[in-house]
């Protein structure tokens, strides 16, 4: 069995079970701890609109807050647009994604895609050394933050690297294919055990932020 | 009130760190009774939260205590880690797996938190904004404060407080019968100032910095609802039930509700306290576990809604004098309190001049949550105060009104150190001196 052949076969099936298996156990054992009810008499009404509110605004935060946080923000969501930009926008991976869901739509210039993929990349380096470099940054950082920053690179750097067919130390094509879905396949196992579950865990974190503020009559 | 009466109180709060009782407790007990905590209050919402973290850092860019050191263990999560690795190893979905690769935390390290959840954290709240993920850190920072309390490892002020009201039911040496002294003192300058009467629709709490350092508070608060005709009393023990020093925990909440109740009150109104507003106008009844029978407000928040009402008329203070207004942080951040005391101030004639982070994003005083009662904290609690003695001078305005006696003291203590001349106002002692005839 050829590297892709493993990759695309008995890799992929285990990931895949692990990612959605995992996510399933993780966010039943979140949410069905007890909630402990509010009896407090609301200071304004439109709860679930204030949670609503919250999971956009909580992006846009007032002035005197952001101008603090300007390049994390910023760098933030940057490289979150570009890589998932540079994910779903690139052709060879539409015939993939289409196994799942059945259908597909338009891609990018493959150029264009290389490019996201570099600006995402040279983000994710930038934080990444600000996270080993500052202070704050480094007194609260877990292996979960360097594990998960370095299994978010992987998949864009052997993605770089097969797309662009380079023929590094002389590894075959396919060999790069399939190594580039190893590494998809290692952020899938590892995705429901660390910090890549905010993808599930932040808009409903910010719900409940929004409809608690609400209750004080707090804009969240 | 003078200086001296000012410099007294504050070596009163000097000397309380002395008179701590000994803990006896052991590790092992020390912990046991802080875990104990942390499982009861730990809840899907605190899950939610401690999941979500992606230890960003943003929040310590909220944080006055940060902002004004750039020391990086003032972060404010960084000051739940404890409450976070109970979570993580006892209570989340992934125990498992973390009781492999993490260890316990130790009766040593919660000792090593104290300084972190009661000398450098306020409970303003102004990361809960900042947090991009919405996560609430205040609240996880209260139970890291019951957590300690309960392991006797809150600062000596503290534990020296709570034996003082055990022994003499009285909160910095204010109980019945100094409350009682200085209604009848009132009453007898003409303000009529009925202390537990056994009817009544608005019960109003005094505090102990109402009687030590602010009386005008109280008469103030007498001239209001007496010219609005209000049936309403004091509640003679409202200091030794609201407890300085008491966590959330510790306040005898069902006798507040039941004296509240009993007396047939529609309203409960406390004074200028941003310790007493939250525990009374949120917790009280989760504490019942049942919605109140009386609604709660702040007396700023009263004064406010009477104003807009159309109910309460004030002479305007001739001048058009420029004033800021400080937000407390637990009655405007943490209960939605911006717009009534500003009807007040514009009703008063002043012109308001906003500093740059206010509302709800303003920053605290720096003394909030008890932490103005921390001796050793002094220095911290000044450099963190002259964030907004600064945010303040920008403004241009040559005095600051706010509506909590305890940032008041906070501003005077901390305006006193830095030799800054603003003066500091009371808004519900504005108002009171401007009722109309």
């Amino acid at each position: 069995m050829s590297v892709l052949d493993f990759a695309r076969g008995p890799a992929f099936h285990v990931a895949i079970v692990i990612f959605v298996f995992g996510i399933c156990w993780r966010l039943v054992g979140i949410y069905l701890l007890r909630w402990h009810p509010d009896y407090s008499r609301p200071r304004r009404g439109g709860l679930i609109g204030g949670g609503v509110h919250s999971m956009v605004m909580r992006s846009l935060p007032p002035h005197e807050l952001e101008k603090h946080i300007v390049f994390q923000h910023v760098s933030g969501y940057g490289w979150h647009l570009a890589y998932f930009a540079a994910f779903l926008l690139f052709g060879p991976h539409i015939p993939f994604i289409r196994q799942f869901l059945g259908f597909g739509w338009p891609t990018l210039p493959n150029a264009w895609i290389l490019a996201l993929a570099a600006i995402a990349l040279t983000l994710l380096l930038v934080l990444l050394i600000r996270r080993m470099v500052n202070p704050v940054l480094r007194a609260l950082s877990t292996s979960d933050d360097y594990i998960s920053s370095l299994l978010t690179m992987l998949p864009l750097i052997t993605g770089i690297a097969a797309s662009a067919h380079l023929q590094l130390l002389g590894v075959r094509y396919e060999t790069l294919l399939g190594v580039h879905l190893l590494t998809v396949c290692a952020l899938l196992i590892w995705f429901p055990f660390g910090k890549l579950m905010h993808l599930f865990l932040t808009f409903p974190a910010r719900f409940q932020a929004g409809v608690l503020l609400q209750r004080k009559g707090v804009e969240a | 009130m003078n200086a001296t009466t000012l410099d007294a109180f504050r070596g009163g709060l000097a000397g309380l760190a002395a008179r701590a009782p000994r803990s006896t407790l052991t590790d092992s007990e020390r912990l046991a009774r802080a875990k104990q905590v942390m499982h009861r209050r730990l809840g899907a919402s605190d899950a939610a939260y401690l999941e979500t973290c992606l230890h960003c850092g943003m929040c310590a860019e909220a944080c006055h205590f940060y902002v004004a050191t750039g020391d990086a263990k003032y972060t404010p999560v960084e000051k739940v880690t404890p409450l976070r690795r109970v979570y993580h190893r006892e209570v989340g979905p992934l125990r498992w797996l973390y009781r492999l690769v993490t260890r316990d935390i130790t009766a040593a390290e919660l000792e090593s938190f104290q300084e972190l959840v009661f000398d450098s954290c306020t409970e303003c709240g102004r990361c809960d904004l900042m947090c991009p993920m919405g996560i609430q850190i205040s609240p996880m920072i209260n139970i890291m404060r019951e957590a300690l309390t309960a392991a006797e490892l809150a600062p000596a002020e503290f534990r020296a407080l709570k034996a003082e009201q055990a022994a003499t039911r009285k909160d910095l040496g204010v109980g019945r019968s100094e409350i009682a002294a200085l209604a009848a003192q009132i009453s007898a300058a003409g303000v009529n100032v009925p202390v537990d009467a056994a009817r009544a629709d608005i019960l109003y709490f005094v505090t102990p910095l109402d009687v030590q350092l602010f009386p005008d508070s109280l008469r103030s608060a007498a001239r209001i609802f007496n010219r609005l005709n209000a049936s309403w009393t004091v509640l003679g023990a409202s200091a030794e039930l609201i407890g300085t020093g008491e966590s959330s925990a510790e306040v005898d909440i069902p006798r507040i509700v039941a004296e509240a109740e009993q007396r047939g009150a529609k309203l409960v109104i406390l004074p200028e306290c941003g310790h007493a507003y939250p525990r009374m106008r949120f917790e009280a009844a989760n504490v019942m576990g049942r919605a109140l029978a009386f609604e709660v407000l702040s007396i700023s928040e009263y004064i406010g809604r009477q104003i807009t009402d159309g109910k309460l008329k004030l002479k305007p203070i001739p001048g058009k004098e420029q004033v800021t207004y400080h937000d407390p942080c637990k009655i405007g951040r943490g209960g939605g309190v911006f717009a009534e005391p500003r009807a007040a101030v514009k009703a008063l004639g002043l012109e308001l001049r906003e500093m740059e982070s206010h509302g709800r994003t303003g920053y605290c005083c720096a003394g909030g949550a008890g932490q103005f009662l921390i001796d050793r904290a002094q220095r911290l609690r000044q450099r963190a105060f002259e964030i907004k003695m600064h945010e303040a001078d920008d403004t241009g305005a040559k005095t600051v009104v706010t509506a909590c006696n305890s940032c008041r003291y906070n501003f005077l203590t901390g305006a006193r150190d830095a030799n800054w001349h603003t003066e500091v106002k009371s808004l519900l002692e504005l108002v009171g001196n401007q009722l109309t005839d």
